[in-house]
């Protein structure tokens, strides 16, 4: 039966959203147990193989020294950004739209922060000695580099995760006690802790509005730096076309771009796999839409800004790097970058378009695979290109790294298919409050149940 | 507000660039390019004084060959005014090296007689410095390396062999430039004297195209050459401050 | 960190001790080999852990024989450099001697005496005993000398100089056989003839490239492979930054561009086997300018008559401008040197045009003055007639064994069955053969071919003596000495030679237990031949400062003078049209074979570091290809990787194309080195061998191979096989990264500043202080200081023992 979300009621809400916490069908576990295969299938066993072979597993070599594991960091930590970035914004901004789908977004951000920190791990030549990285007090009163953008990148993604964690912690609050006042058994005992003793009185309301808004107030400016800071690996060396002062907010708006459209690719799944039909509706897709159309014309305006400048440097190294990038080796993926995230969202001036779910879903994972592109073609095109030419080289990628690129995906996915089960992936009390109050009188109430 | 203080003060030695203001000794090499015949003598040298791994065919052809130093080709024209400029490439021991700001856990940094020092037990593989270094001198050891019994007994002994997932680079033969310090301390003298040590490559080079010295003497042989109105540093635009001299080719022929 | 067992730690450890010391010591540690746990808290007097010793000894990985100064730690070898005292090397080496670490510690070495267990050609062996081995042997060796069929036997070896050389020559003089070869394919027998012929004088002159200030070399790669290549080097840098306001011109005639063609100030391509034709078009214009006024210049005018610009135009298709630009600029840039090699002297007119090169230095007065080509004394020890083979001598060997006169071939430290062409036949021509016998280090394409493997010691682990040649001007004598304690079951081949003389019964005509005794009882005429000096007092003395210097000279040069050539030799002066074979409309297409910068002539193979060596011109490793003008390439719709078949009238290879900048159109080069089919794992399965397709042209006055004289036809074969190269994009974009100066610069005169400063006086950084350091007189201290120098240079305390 197809309701309109109007239609809903405050128990229905209730329902639903415990419904999808512990009515688990065979098709749930089947995706999970593929899911978690593929995840150690095709991350965890060529990982391994890795580390016991070294870093040759994967295609790069001198001078091209960085590949897809950068790359894909770069993507995940991207895609992170609308996640918990949005929510804090709609959160302030008072959008309505913001109720449904805020909850899933962030566990967006933490899952592609909790990926990304693993390709930092797959990335590093000896992920045995990475705390070396972490400024811990010792002995030998060794400390990391804080001059360095990586350590600022450590700095900055830590501060990043604990900060969303908290966050969407914070915000499922309510929900965990709604939850736990409506399970049994080890479910019972789970909500019990994870709801910190949630009894909904005032006070409690009042203060969790309070430090919900501050947290999201801090968030904002911190997600916009995360980003800035990864930019900067690349920004702060003098790697032509690397070298550019338009990174930091290039790199912004790239992740919220390919964070939007991940979030549309999530919304939808959500809503086909999980019914939230009547929660996830039209406007949320309208309004991700247009905000999709904004941010690739920004995107689109960045990457002219960067050709350009490369070109009027009118610099041997600089017009070469640009020359690689739109007709060398790589050209045809920079041109599928093109078509993926600059052309074909155009398509979202139109409402039509905008409310149409598969099309949606089709053009963010477009999004999202010219938005790796984008990220592989950094790392890949400056670094076969820099000052010397007779170092100049090529890089492709391994098998190995193709397959931890696919895992990552598939763990990904394991995350959230565990997430969908612990938390109300929709914000109850939150979506309650763009209902209508209920009418007095148990009708309804009994009507529901 | 001691603390402060402390901390400010701290502060103010960490920003310094290189950490050092003033060298102990200032180790520079030039490269005499009118000299340098492109005849990879010093290749083999450094290959043989420390340990660099013989690859084998596929890793090179994968791009992962390992020599420190390597002779760079350009030609210049068409044939037959056809001409071939040979230069030697590895570390150039910047004194404002790129790599070094980039090392998350500076395991590479600049030592107190002006090395770019590479510390491979301290290094996590993250080959971030390998990007930022623009001489593209920095080779990552993309998997452990073997020599076939009983080659490995020409190992050098004062080098280490480096493992999987480290990065490793021209040191300037830093255990040589050890080994005379220690025997200059032992003889109750207070400085290595100019001479008293060579890099491997600059001991083997057949046309003398190599000088190495401290810069901080003026007398020393690599002081004159740099005097030389024909040095110059490689990519001096990017204001790496190389340790590297080289000196221009002699085109004959030119007005 | 390397894996090593405690036995042969400790048995290498054996090896320790100092200049001569070391050598008895080691004599000592053979017959009686330390196994016994050497306890650390009483090391062996001469061994210190953790402390570097050093030993001078000779290279011997090319004929140049540079000293070379080993580095040791706890009994192994560890770096091999050059002998700062030895005149030759002064101190440097080039890569391939530096890889002589590589022979000593191959992992494909012959660990022990082999027997054929399989046929003739391929690699199946049985172990055997030294014991077995030289019993049988020298049994048959005994009975074909009392037979009277001692000239049946036959003994192949490389380059061999000095007291070995003499060694074999006495053993085969005894054997009653005349059939002593030394094959080597960079052999410069050419070279020997056409000074034989010009100068009266089949020795090798000395070219002082350092003191030059004009050299014009017609072919020669000489700072890449040719003679010597160190010394070369050093001559090379100096001239041109060691006198301010002077520097050297180097001009370079030759179809593709070498190293040395690279470094020149000036290329030129010739039409291949033109190039003699040249060298006559530029004295003739000398002449015509006046710039020689010698009695015999009616002589010289009429013959180089035909020489005229435009006929010599015609030829080589250098224009007549340059010509006498070249003429010029070389009669008024004095010292110069004019010097001749490699594909010129390796064609059908070699020597001719050989010939035609000494011409030049004499026509502007370059003989017997520094900075041209100066006289060497006659070698201060060894034979005195050269053994060296030529193709024809080698083919006559092949028809000797064919015909059954030869019963039993030795051969040792010599690979022909790869470095003939297969058109000679020799390989077929061992089936003939009923006993090979295989002196040497490695299971190469000659051994594999032999019936009995007697495994030699590599050069680092045998007593020898050598004499440079080229030299020096003076005289010069090099011994080199083991540096490690062998590390198999294999014997040094004077030791080998000694042992078989010993079970023949010739004790009296070889009384000298080993090489090491021989060499001193021949040393002893050195010392009294030389300079007396009372400082040395006696032949001990003498032989511990020799060993432990390395090198030995007298320093005295012959006098200049006044050279005239005899009027017959003028009166024959005279290149002729190269031939090839293969005609030229069937064949469109010289091929150029070169000795690779790192695997020579296919010798460096076997070595790892060689094989990765990036070539010195175009960046490949591990593979052969053929270089074609781009034009060539273009014309024939080829691109770097596309295989083609390259048809000569005597066989055909396939390589990959590669587009070189810097050939002529019409020649294609190749370099040799790749193609073995056996030598180990390092060498095996990479590249081909172009030596496979050459024809057996000989250069009529020597009989020598002239391996520039084969015409090729390209056949593309469709397939495409990936170069491996470390270089990239070989142009620099306007990116200023080698630097360009004007002439005008001042010089950066520091003269190996390192070494001067670290010896204050230690000998053999300069050339003079060198020789001094090399003569007899004041050796001991020269050899203390030689390796002073060394320990210097590297800061390793040495320990000395004073015998
Ligand atoms: N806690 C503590 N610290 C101390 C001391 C103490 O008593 N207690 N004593 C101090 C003193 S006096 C000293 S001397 C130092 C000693 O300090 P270390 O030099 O660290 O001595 P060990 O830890 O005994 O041994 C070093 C390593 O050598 C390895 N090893 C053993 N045999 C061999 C061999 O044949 N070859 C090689 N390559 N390795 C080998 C061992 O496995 C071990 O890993 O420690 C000092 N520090
Ligand atoms: S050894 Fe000397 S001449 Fe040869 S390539 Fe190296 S620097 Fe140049
Ligand atoms: S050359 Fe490269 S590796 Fe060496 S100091 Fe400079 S930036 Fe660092
Ligand atoms: S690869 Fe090693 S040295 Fe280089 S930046 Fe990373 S940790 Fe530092
Ligand atoms: S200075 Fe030493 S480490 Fe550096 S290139 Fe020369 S030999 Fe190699
Ligand atoms: S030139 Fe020949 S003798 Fe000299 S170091 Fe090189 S290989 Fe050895």
């Amino acid at each position: 039966m197809q309701r309109r979300h109007e239609d809903i009621k405050f128990a229905d809400v209730n329902n639903d959203i415990v419904r999808s916490l512990v009515e688990t069908g065979p098709r749930y576990y089947v995706t999970l147990a593929i899911a978690v295969l593929i995840t150690l299938a095709c991350f965890f066993f060529p990982w391994f193989y890795q580390l016991y072979y070294g870093i040759g597993a994967a295609g790069m070599n001198h001078p091209t020294v960085w590949g897809t594991y950068l790359a894909s960091f770069i993507f995940w930590i991207g895609l992170s950004h609308s996640g918990t970035l949005l929510s804090c914004v709609l959160h302030i901004t008072n959008s309505e739209w913001r109720k449904a789908m805020y909850r899933s977004a962030e566990a967006m951000t933490l899952f592609s922060l909790m990926v990304a920190a693993m390709m930092v791990m797959v990335h590093v030549g000896r992920p045995w000695f990475i705390h070396w990285a972490l400024p811990y007090p010792n002995q030998m009163e060794l400390w990391p580099n804080f001059r360095s953008p990586l350590m600022f990148d450590v700095m900055a993604i830590t501060t990043y995760l604990t900060g969303s964690s908290i966050f969407i912690y914070m915000g499922s609050i309510p929900d965990f006690a709604a939850v736990r006042d409506r399970t049994t058994g080890w479910r019972h005992h789970m909500y019990v802790l994870l709801s910190l003793g949630w009894r909904g009185t005032d006070t409690e309301w009042h203060r969790l509005g309070w430090a919900y808004t501050f947290l999201a107030v801090l968030i904002i400016p911190l997600a916009v730096s995360v980003h800035s800071i990864v930019s900067w690996d690349f920004a702060m060396s003098i790697v032509p076309s690397l070298h550019q002062t338009i990174f930091a907010p290039y790199f912004v708006v790239g992740a919220i771009y390919s964070g939007t459209a991940g979030i549309v690719t999530v919304m939808f799944v959500l809503r086909k796999y999980m019914n939230f039909e009547h929660y996830i509706t039209k406007v949320h897709f309208d309004n991700l839409g247009k905000l999709l159309l904004a941010l690739s014309l920004i995107w689109t305006y960045i990457n002219v800004v960067e050709v350009f400048t490369g070109w009027y440097s009118n610099d041997s190294a600089e017009l070469e790097s640009l020359r690689y990038k739109l007709f060398g080796f790589y050209a045809p993926l920079y041109w599928e970058m093109i078509l993926f995230c600059a052309v074909a969202p155009l398509l979202l001036i139109s409402k039509r378009f905008r409310t149409s779910f598969v099309p949606m879903l089709i053009l963010s994972i477009a999004i999202n695979i010219g938005m790796y592109t984008e990220r592989f073609l950094i790392v890949g095109t400056s670094l076969s290109r820099q000052y010397l030419p007779d170092s100049w080289g090529v890089y492709v990628p391994s098998l190995v790294e193709i397959s931890i690129l696919v895992g990552s995906i598939a763990m990904f996915c394991t995350l959230f298919l565990i997430f969908v089960k612990i938390f109300p992936s929709v914000s109850i009390y939150e979506v309650k409050e763009t209902l209508p109050a209920p009418d007095e009188g148990k009708t309804q109430w009994q009507a529901t149940h | 507000m001691s603390l402060i203080d402390d901390f400010l003060a701290r502060w103010h030695e960490y920003r310094r660039p290189g950490y050092y203001e003033e060298f102990d000794y200032h180790w520079t090499m030039t490269v005499d390019l009118d000299r340098c015949t492109g005849c990879e003598a010093c290749v083999t040298a450094c290959q043989a004084e420390n340990n660099t791994p013989i690859v084998g065919e596929d890793a090179i052809a994968r791009g992962r060959h390992m020599q420190w130093m390597r002779i760079e080709r350009y030609w210049e024209g068409e044939y037959p005014d056809v001409k071939l400029r040979a230069i030697p490439m590895f570390c150039q021991h910047c004194d404002a090296a790129p790599c070094e700001t980039v090392c998350p856990v500076s395991a590479t940094y600049h030592n107190q007689d002006g090395l770019n020092a590479q510390i491979y037990n301290r290094c996590i593989g993250t080959r971030s410095c390998a990007v930022y270094c623009p001489y593209e001198v920095r080779y990552f050891n993309y998997n452990n390396h073997h020599w076939d019994e009983p080659l490995d007994q020409q190992l050098n002994p004062d080098v280490s062999v480096r493992e999987k997932g480290v990065m490793e680079k021209c040191t300037f033969c830093i255990q040589r430039i050890r080994q005379a310090k220690d025997a200059a301390k032992d003889d109750g003298r207070r400085r290595v004297q100019d001479g008293e040590v060579q890099p491997a490559c600059v001991q083997t080079c057949p046309t003398e195209a190599l000088v190495f010295g401290d810069r901080k003497d003026p007398d020393s042989a690599v002081s004159q050459m740099l005097g030389n109105e024909r040095a110059y540093t490689v990519l001096e635009e990017l204001n790496t401050d190389p340790s590297v001299v080289y000196l221009k080719k002699v085109d004959a022929d030119a007005a | 960190m390397p894996n090593v067992d405690r036995r042969n730690f400790l048995k290498l450890v054996g090896a320790g001790g100092v200049g001569a010391g070391a050598g008895f010591m080691l004599s000592e540690s053979r017959k009686h080999p330390v196994e016994h746990l050497v306890p650390y808290p009483v090391p062996p007097e001469e061994f210190s852990p953790g402390i570097a010793t050093w030993y001078n000894s000779v290279c011997s990985m090319c004929s140049a024989g540079c000293g070379i100064s080993v580095r040791t730690r706890e009994g192994r070898a560890k770096k091999i450099e050059g002998n700062p005292a030895h005149p030759v090397s002064q101190g440097r080496l080039c890569a391939l001697g530096q890889s002589g670490l590589q022979a000593l510690y191959n992992p494909d070495r012959i660990t022990g005496p082999l027997v054929r267990a399989g046929r003739r050609g391929e690699i199946e062996f049985d172990p055997t005993t030294w014991e077995e081995s030289f019993a049988e042997l020298a049994n048959q060796l005994e009975l074909m000398r009392t037979a009277g069929r001692g000239g049946g036997v036959a003994l192949l070896t490389g380059g061999v100089r000095g007291h070995l050389a003499s060694l074999l020559e006495l053993f085969m003089g005894w054997l009653g056989s005349d059939q002593l070869l030394h094959y080597d394919f960079n052999h410069p027998a050419t070279l020997y003839a056409a000074n034989e012929r010009f100068f009266g004088e089949s020795n090798l002159p000395y070219y002082d490239i350092e003191n030059s200030r004009y050299v014009l070399s017609f072919g020669a790669d000489f700072i890449g492979h040719w003679l010597s290549p160190v010394h070369h080097g050093l001559g090379f840098g100096r001239s041109r930054q060691a006198r301010d306001g002077d520097r050297g011109r180097f001009v370079q005639i030759e179809p593709r561009m070498s190293l040395t063609g690279a470094a020149a100030d000036e290329w030129i391509a010739a039409n291949p086997g033109t190039e003699g034709v040249l060298a006559l078009g530029i004295a003739r214009r000398i002449v015509d300018q006046g710039g020689y006024q010698g009695t015999d210049l009616d002589a010289w005018q009429a013959a180089l008559d035909g020489y005229a610009p435009d006929a010599v135009a015609e030829q080589t298709g250098v224009l007549p401008d340059t010509v006498a630009r070249l003429a010029d600029s070389f009669a008024e840039t004095q010292p110069g040197l004019a010097i001749g090699g490699g594909a010129p002297a390796n064609h059908s007119n070699g020597v001719d045009a050989l010939v035609a090169v000494n011409a030049l230095n004499h026509l502007v007065g370059n003989i017997g003055v520094e900075g041209g080509v100066i006289f060497n004394p006659p070698p201060a020890f060894g034979p005195e007639a050269s053994r060296h083979a030529s193709l024809a001598r080698m083919l006559e060997l092949a028809e000797d064994a064919r015909a059954g006169r030869i019963e039993l071939l030795i051969v040792s430290n010599t690979n022909p069955v790869f470095n003939l062409p297969e058109a000679s036949g020799f390989a077929e021509a061992l089936a003939d053969i009923p006993q090979i016998v295989s002196l040497s280090s490695f299971l190469d394409e000659t051994t594999a071919h032999a019936d009995l493997v007697l495994p030699s010691n590599t050069y680092l682990e045998s007593w020898g003596d050598d004499t440079p040649s080229p030299g020096v001007g003076f005289r010069v004598g090099a011994v080199s000495q083991p540096v490690v304690e062998p590390l198999y079951d294999t014997r040094a081949t004077g030791d080998i030679v000694l042992e078989l003389a010993h079970r023949m019964g010739l004790d009296l005509a070889f009384p000298w237990p080993n090489m090491e005794e021989y060499l001193k009882y021949s040393w002893r005429e050195v010392w009294s031949n030389g300079t007396p000096d009372p400082s040395i007092p006696d032949f001990d003395t003498f032989w511990t400062s020799v060993v432990r210097a390395g090198v030995w000279g007298d320093e005295t040069r012959a006098p200049g003078g006044e050279f005239v050539p005899d009027a017959g030799v003028v009166e024959g002066i005279g290149v002729g049209a190269p031939e090839f074979a293969g005609a030229e409309g069937e064949f469109p297409y010289a091929l150029h074979p070169y000795l690779s910068n790192g695997l020579h002539d296919g010798r460096g193979a076997n070595l790892p570091w060689m094989q990765e060596l990036p070539d010195a011109l175009t960046g490949v490793v591990y593979g052969t290809w053929i270089e074609l003008n781009p034009e060539t390439a273009d014309e024939l719709g080829l691109s770097d990787g596309d295989v083609v078949a390259i048809e000569s009238p005597a066989g055909a290879i396939e390589a990959p194309v590669l587009v070189y900048p810097a050939i002529m159109p019409g020649v294609v080069a190749m370099p040799i080195g790749q193609g073995h089919e056996e030598y180990g794992r390092y060498a095996e399965e990479h590249g081909v061998n172009p030596i496979n397709v050459l024809a057996a042209e000989t250069e009529p006055a020597t009989g020598a191979l002239a391996w520039a004289a084969t015409r090729v036809r390209l056949v593309p074969t469709g397939g495409r096989a990936d170069l491996v190269r470390v270089s990239g994009e070989a142009r620099e974009l306007g990116r200023e990264i080698v630097q360009i100066a004007d002439a005008g610069t001042p010089a950066a005169a520091v003269n190996a500043p390192a070494v001067a400063a670290a010896g204050a006086g230690a000998p053999g950084v300069r050339l003079a202080s060198g020789a001094r350091a090399a003569a007899g007189i004041d050796a001991p201290t020269a050899g203390a200081e030689a390796a002073t120098a060394n320990t210097r240079l590297n800061s390793i305390p040495i320990t000395v023992v004073n015998t």
